[in-house]
């Protein structure tokens, strides 16, 4: 009985001492909370990002995903503008309520690269570079209101410089309706007898007075600059377009890579006396030809 | 008996130890999905970018949610020392959680049934400040001692501590020790003095309470209380602490909240905010170049504060009354571009905006509008004679309305141009009666007014509510001659790495014909050189302007609104609630008396050393002296004459005067007064 007595007491000081060195233990080794970190740590994967610090990172998220939006589209609408092919699609692009932004060195590659004096009929290249000698020129801003284009130069703050307006009806001169196109002259529907090469043309374009060259083809420079070597020209034999009393002047050039077609619609009775003039230059060269093979010779 | 009371110890202690396991593995499965994850690291929260604010002049003048987080090694070890010394002495031996400042709280708490002490450990405020809320109840208690248990599971304790120092709040708007160190001493974290250390450490428990901008004393207290902790942690020496308290504080004064810019800044955000969301504008990290001069801006708030100053001392006014406001706006006429905006006295008195939301009947300000509309709708001009006399329009289901003038008397026959001039109500009344409200208000929409106006007609009055900012806008337009130029405040903003994401374009509209509007801003110029605004000109200000003074019934509001060729300006003054301004003489302040001078004084310093410019005069405009009674070339009758601008179609010869004995013909009838009292239009 008094065994039994002893052995609870040594039982008991026994748990206690297990219970004190547990607790001693807690307190010099902080074990408890030690394990509850350590497994909220191995847990903190499967727990959802709450709370004010992940309300801010999500509200950087959202801010972060807006500006990209807004970066993504401005980027689309910049291609576009880059995309450009030609100065009067320029002006063809725009819709009334969407002002359309191109940097000075586009406008200026679309305004050089028109085959043709119609751009130079939009604003001088003196105006331009009296535009440009005050140095702050930056980009070229369209806008569309009604029968009217409005065409501003403006700085980098976007303060205009210069202004223009110009009416819709501009568009549809002739002039303006100048366009290239890949292919021959056959597939732009030239017949082959209104087709001739540029050597047989050459000496008729140069006999012209500077109006008439200027209005039936574009500067040299343009085919030159580009690597454009011209092959054929061709008169057509249908209206140019909606331009009843025009015909269409084509002019064929090679590329390195495809072969091209500058259209040009020129007055009806330009168009027959030069086609007039091509045949009575053959004629005169068939004349010349059997007049040689007369005297034994031939060229 | 010793055994049994070790037994009953041990089964005590048993029971405890499970009982704590059980309540936290319990409340663990309870709270688990409430619990916060963690991020990888800590430096993570102070990674949003600030949004800065700029001015047209480069100036920044707003950052918004700026951080300053520094390294550990950037913060004066007085501060580290004074922050563990008075927050948790024991943070370098806890793993989240102080035992005997644990058993101190229970036990003031269980004494007090309240929870009234914290005994919260650094990493337990942190855990506070990245997670929870501040709301005192024991969820949240248990859920951030369990992530304090994470953070020290997760972190070493100086990565615990630079988080806690960069996150804290120090009051007077200081997040982090940095911001805090540059708010109140105006230095870097790490050159603080033991005693300006000893001050911030002791702001996180009571950041407004022992704030030393406003509470000096309590803050005092409180840093003596720190450094006797430090001392009685070992952390400093006694003679440390002597030394310290006898060391100069060097407080700076405090950041003037009154910033007048910041009525500026407040409507660009929502201005974003509105288009973009809220996200956008304060996590961004965004670059906003606004339109604000801030040397106009300057100026409006000088101009207005030292006027308002001097009718405060002139005016009766109840406590109620408030503070006597101004509201200004000031818009570039080429561009529509918003140069300076006032929206109130003072902005740490009151942030209501009143430039754009503060829509007060315009008074006389109104009535270009419905001049302009009559001379273009009916083919007056400025040379056109009117009747100035007793008045009744009839208003259908309504008592007939019987207009006043000012001065209560009547001038009798007189030409447009004068009647503006004098501001008659009589003839702006019968004006809008002859031409219609509706067309009225057409006209005014396209000059850019969007506040919604009353189909009555006392608008011809200015009855109808329009802020300033409007204003400014429309008589903008009559300086451009037609051009609505869209006001705007945002000239582009740019994203950290300096892309452009929006951007403004001017939208100028030619409204109305240069030739239809240069005898409106004729008469405007003549309101300020001989009219109700000569106090313009007797003031000393020679530009060439036009304008219009606004009173309403009562003096409740005073208006102003002028403009030189390249500025539109509107002034607005009263009380915010709407009480008449008289001074104690009796006599109202009009818009001549209250508004007048600060516009005056705001236009004269922003054109300080500016040429004059003239208003460019359009083609098939025509100038002409003529008589004020008759709107003809004067004659020898003439008693007062007038120049007047109109166009050159319009007659200004007297039609010759048939003679009794003579047969009248088809060339040379005078023509009969109108009934509605015009006799030439």
């Amino acid at each position: 009985m008094k065994f039994t007595g002893v052995r609870k007491l040594w039982h008991g000081v026994a748990s206690l001492i297990v219970l004190s060195a547990f607790l001693s233990l807690e307190f010099y080794t902080n074990l408890f909370e030690k394990s509850v970190g350590y497994y909220l740590k191995w847990q903190n994967h499967k727990r959802p990002q709450l709370g004010r610090m992940w309300e801010q990172d999500r509200q950087s998220l959202v801010a972060q995903a807006k500006i990209k939006s807004i970066r993504s589209t401005l980027d689309l609408q910049e291609e576009a503008t880059l995309g450009i092919p030609s100065f009067k699609h320029l002006f063809e692009d725009i819709s009334p309520g969407f002002p359309l932004v191109v940097s000075r060195e586009k406008f200026l590659q679309l305004y050089y690269d028109f085959p043709g004096q119609w751009s130079e009929r939009i604003i001088s290249s003196y105006d331009l570079i009296d535009l440009d000698s005050k140095k702050i020129w930056d980009r070229v801003l369209l806008k569309r209101f009604g029968p009217w284009i409005t065409l501003q130069f403006i700085d980098r703050q976007n303060i205009p410089i210069h202004e223009l307006f110009i009416s819709v009806d501009t568009l549809f001169e002739v002039q303006a309706t100048r366009t290239v196109k890949r292919g021959t002259l056959e597939e732009s529907n030239f017949i082959v007898n209104r087709i001739f090469s540029i050597s047989e043309f050459l000496p008729i374009l140069k006999s012209l007075d500077s109006v008439t060259q200027k209005a039936v083809f574009p500067q040299p420079r343009w085919f030159l600059a580009k690597n454009y070597h011209v092959t054929r020209v061709g008169i057509s034999d249908f209206p140019a377009g909606n331009l009843s009393q025009h015909l269409l002047f084509g002019v064929e050039y090679d590329t390195d890579y495809y072969t091209g077609v500058l259209l040009v619609p020129v007055a009806m009775e330009l168009a027959n006396n030069i086609m007039s003039q091509i045949e009575k230059a053959d004629l005169t060269e068939l004349n010349s030809n059997e007049a040689l093979s007369a005297l034994g010779e031939s060229s | 008996m010793i055994g049994r009371l070790l037994t009953a110890l041990n089964l005590v202690l048993l029971t405890s130890i499970l009982l704590v396991v059980l309540v936290v593995s319990s409340l663990y499965l309870w709270l688990n999905q409430d619990l916060p994850q963690l991020p990888e690291n800590l430096q993570h929260i102070n990674l949003s970018l600030p949004t800065e604010i700029y001015s047209s002049d480069g100036e920044r003048i707003k950052i918004l949610g700026e951080r300053h987080p520094i390294a550990l090694e950037d913060i004066s070890p007085f501060f580290t020392k004074a922050i563990i010394g008075v927050e948790d002495s024991r943070f370098y031996s806890h793993s989240g959680i102080d035992h005997r400042g644990l058993v101190r709280a229970l036990w003031t708490n269980f004494r007090q049934k309240r929870i009234a002490q914290g005994g919260s450990t650094i990493t337990q405020q942190l855990s506070k400040n990245l997670f929870f809320s501040f709301e005192r109840n024991w969820v949240r208690k248990i859920k951030e001692l369990l992530i304090a248990f994470q953070l020290e599971a997760t972190f070493n304790k100086d990565q615990i501590l630079q988080a806690y120092c960069n996150q804290i709040y120090f009051g007077s708007g200081a997040y982090g020790v940095e911001e805090a160190a540059q708010i109140y001493f105006g230095k870097r974290a790490k050159d603080l003095t033991l005693l300006q250390a000893a001050l911030l450490a002791g702001l996180p428990n009571s950041p407004n309470n022992a704030n030393p901008f406003s509470h000096y004393e309590r803050a005092m207290q409180r840093t003596n209380y720190v450094l006797n902790r430090m001392v009685s942690e070992n952390l400093i020496s006694f003679d440390e602490k002597e030394l310290a308290q006898q060391s100069n504080l060097d407080l700076i004064n405090p950041r003037v909240e009154s910033n007048p810019n910041f009525y500026f800044v407040d409507q660009v955000l929502e201005q974003i905010e509105r288009s973009y969301g809220k996200e956008f504008v304060h996590f961004g990290g965004l670059k906003i170049f606004t339109t604000l001069d801030t040397r106009y801006q300057k100026i409006a708030f000088k101009s207005a504060h030292n006027h308002l100053e001097d009718l405060e001392g002139k005016i009766v006014k109840k406590l109620s009354d408030g503070p006597l406001q101004a509201a200004l706006v000031s818009v570039e006429n080429k561009s529509g571009a918003v140069r300076a905006m006032l929206g109130g006295k003072d902005y740490s008195y009151s942030q209501f905006n009143r430039s754009v939301s503060n829509n007060r009947m315009p008074g006389s300000s109104f009535k270009p509008f419905v001049y302009f509309t009559a001379m273009k709708e009916l083919g007056y001009s400025p040379s056109s004679v009117v009747v100035d006399e007793p008045l009744t329009i009839p208003i259908p289901g309504s008592e007939p309305w019987s207009p006043q003038n000012f001065d209560q008397e009547f001038a009798g026959n007189i030409i447009l141009k004068k009647a503006l001039m004098k501001s008659i109500n009589i003839i702006s009344a019968k004006l809008i009666n002859e031409v219609g409200i509706e067309k009225v208000i057409k006209t005014a929409r396209r000059f850019g007014i969007k506040s919604s106006l009353g189909k009555n007609p006392s608008l011809a009055l200015g009855t109808s509510g329009l802020s300033p900012y409007e204003v400014a806008s429309a008589y903008s337009v009559i300086a451009n001659l037609g051009i609505y130029n869209e006001p705007y405040l945002i000239q582009h903003i740019e994203d950290f790495q300096g892309n452009r994401l929006y951007e403004n374009y001017y939208h100028g509209v030619q409204q109305f014909l240069p030739e239809s509007l240069y005898p409106l801003l004729n008469m405007m110029q003549g309101v300020i050189d001989g009219g109700t605004g000569r106090v313009v000109r007797r003031m000393g200000f020679r530009h060439p302007a036009g304008g219009k003074t606004g009173t309403t019934n009562d003096f409740k509001d005073a208006w102003f609104n002028g403009f030189t060729k390249d500025i539109s300006t509107s002034v607005w003054v009263g009380f915010d609630n709407n009480q008449p301004m008289k001074e104690k003489s009796g006599k109202g302040l009009t818009g001549a008396s209250a508004a007048a001078p600060i516009w005056v004084y705001f236009m004269q310093k922003v054109l300080e050393g500016k040429s004059p410019v003239k208003f460019p005069v359009p083609d098939k405009i025509k100038f002409a002296t003529v008589d004020v009674q008759t709107g003809y070339f004067p004659d020898e009758l003439s008693v007062s004459t007038m120049q007047v601008a109109v166009k050159e179609d319009v007659e200004l010869s007297a039609p010759l005067v048939v003679s009794e004995d003579q047969e009248p013909n088809e060339t040379d009838v005078l023509p009969e007064p109108a009934n509605t009292g015009y006799i030439k239009p």
